[in-house]
């Protein structure tokens, strides 16, 4: 608790929730940007519209946002060349979690903010029929464990190189990647952490080419993939954490 | 000038920036072809498909983010080990300092349209695409590389400015997603972001350009110019805060 609270003394000054806030800002234009050209048959598949349409986005931009806070957490550790004090006055497990937790925060907020986003946007738009809460409340559970395990991973590239370029330059890729097996078989997917956004994609789209018809339905929760993910996770912790512990500084 | 550029080289001869640059090109290229095979069936342009297929997400989103990561590492060489006062004190004029990153952003830029034109080619032919190369290739890359020279400045400016590295990559990045907007909006020619994609018809290749290429390079030399005025204005206003 005690190294949780030093993590977010750190980062008093450091202005992380701006990167939350671009971030926010963005998919709020991108939000009203498609509001505008939205067709008026289309408010009553409104809230499958969202689901569908969300997580395609947080493929492109979660990514570069985790680097970027992950960055910014664990940066400062070698900026300010703290890392040889630290490990010598906390175990450094306990330092790896704290940082770890204190990201998370900044992330999950942002999946908040996000959802907040859609459920006032579609009111305000006038989407027709009730919110589907246990939809989103399952969307933001898939979001925030995706948005954690690419946190994690980049918490990690970013304690142990020195360079801040590798981390981000990961993570960039790793969008690049995700943004690409949108256009392939999604069982590719579930290869790369990046993919999973798509993977737990609660709403699929089916176009029917010939009668020009779009049509939303709901797929059922993919509690496997959530299972793989977990299990990708772990290791990485696992892995992460042994190896902060080991590195030399 | 010369001195400076030979001190950036030695900075950068060894650092994992040229493999970074080197690697990023190839994903888009691969991707971008197995996604133009998988839709030949709504593909028809054959080689402007498979340009729009290669380019348009990282025109957009991902090389100006990559531009901005790079700006960062060459301000934050000098922000470790105290290196700013060593550096401000060395008898060459900031210019020269300030123009030798210039230079090495924009020759990194360059290579990598250059590889991303080779890759477009060697693709094309893997991929059996037939017809005509389109003749407008080499313009393509060398508007995509007069627009990331730009994109340098600004990046250049922000990153010597906020001295955190992540926080201007986050800036390209979302400076990318709003320039995408900007562009599809026609204001393109008003937003550095916004010319990469523009200058290298990623969008609609085998459209006309539709501002003319008079425009379009004042515009990136405007961008340019003022950017690189503010650098160097910061650099020899500001103290140095060498932490």
């Amino acid at each position: 608790m005690k190294a949780l609270a030093l993590e977010f003394y750190k980062t008093r000054g450091r202005k992380v929730w701006l990167v939350v806030f671009a971030l926010i800002a963005v998919q709020l234009l991108w939000m009203l940007w498609s509001l505008r050209s939205m067709r008026e048959q289309k408010l009553d598949t409104g809230w499958m519209y969202f689901l569908y349409e969300f997580p395609a986005l947080n493929t492109l931009m979660m990514p570069v946002i985790a680097a970027v806070v992950a960055s910014r957490l664990c940066d400062t550790e070698h900026q300010g060349r703290t890392l040889k004090l630290l490990k010598t006055v906390m175990p450094a497990g306990r330092l790896f979690g704290a940082k770890f937790l204190c990201g998370s925060i900044y992330m999950a907020a942002a999946a908040v903010f996000q959802v907040a986003m859609m459920l006032l946007g579609g009111s305000l738009k006038g989407f027709r029929g009730a919110v589907p809460v246990q939809k989103y409340l399952l969307y933001l559970l898939f979001t925030v464990s995706v948005s954690l395990t690419l946190l994690l991973f980049q918490q990690v590239l970013s304690l142990l190189a020195e360079n801040q370029m590798i981390p981000l330059a990961v993570g960039l890729i790793g969008a690049f990647a995700g943004v690409f097996l949108m256009f392939l078989p999604k069982q590719l997917s579930y290869l790369l952490p990046w993919g999973y956004y798509m993977v737990l994609e609660g709403v699929s789209l089916e176009w029917n080419k010939a009668a020009g018809v779009v049509r939303y339905h709901y797929v059922p929760e993919n509690w496997f993939g959530l299972a793989v993910l977990a299990a990708v996770f772990l290791v990485i912790y696992l892995t992460g954490r042994f190896l902060f512990i080991k590195k030399e500084v | 000038m010369m001195r400076t550029i030979r001190a950036e080289w030695l900075k950068l001869r060894r650092s994992p920036m040229w493999p970074v640059f080197l690697i990023l090109p190839v994903l888009p290229a691969v991707m971008g072809t197995f996604n133009y095979l998988g839709n030949l069936g709504i593909l028809r342009q054959q080689w402007y498909d498979l340009w729009s297929q290669h380019t348009i997400f990282s025109a957009d989103f991902f090389l100006p983010a990559m531009i901005g990561a790079y700006c960062s590492y060459l301000w934050w060489l000098e922000n470790r080990n105290h290196n700013w006062n060593s550096a401000m004190t060395a008898p060459v004029p900031v210019f020269c300092l300030y123009f030798s990153k210039l230079l090495f952003a924009g020759a990194a830029v360059a290579a990598a349209q250059a590889e991303t034109g080779v890759l477009f080619l060697v693709s094309g032919k893997l991929a059996g695409v037939s017809g005509q190369v389109p003749p407008m290739l080499l313009r393509w890359l060398l508007l995509g590389t007069a627009a990331g020279v730009a994109v340098c400045a600004v990046q250049l400016f922000l990153s010597l400015v906020i001295r955190s590295f992540a926080v201007p990559v986050g800036i390209a990045f979302v400076g990318g997603i709003a320039g995408a907007i900007a562009l599809s909006k026609g204001f393109g020619l008003w937003f550095p972001y916004s010319l990469m994609p523009m200058g290298m018809q990623s969008g609609n290749p085998s459209g006309n350009f539709t501002c003319g290429t008079g425009p379009f390079l004042l515009s990136c030399v405007s961008f340019l110019i003022v950017f690189s005025i503010a650098s160097v204005l910061w650099l020899k206003k500001r103290d140095v805060r060498s932490e």
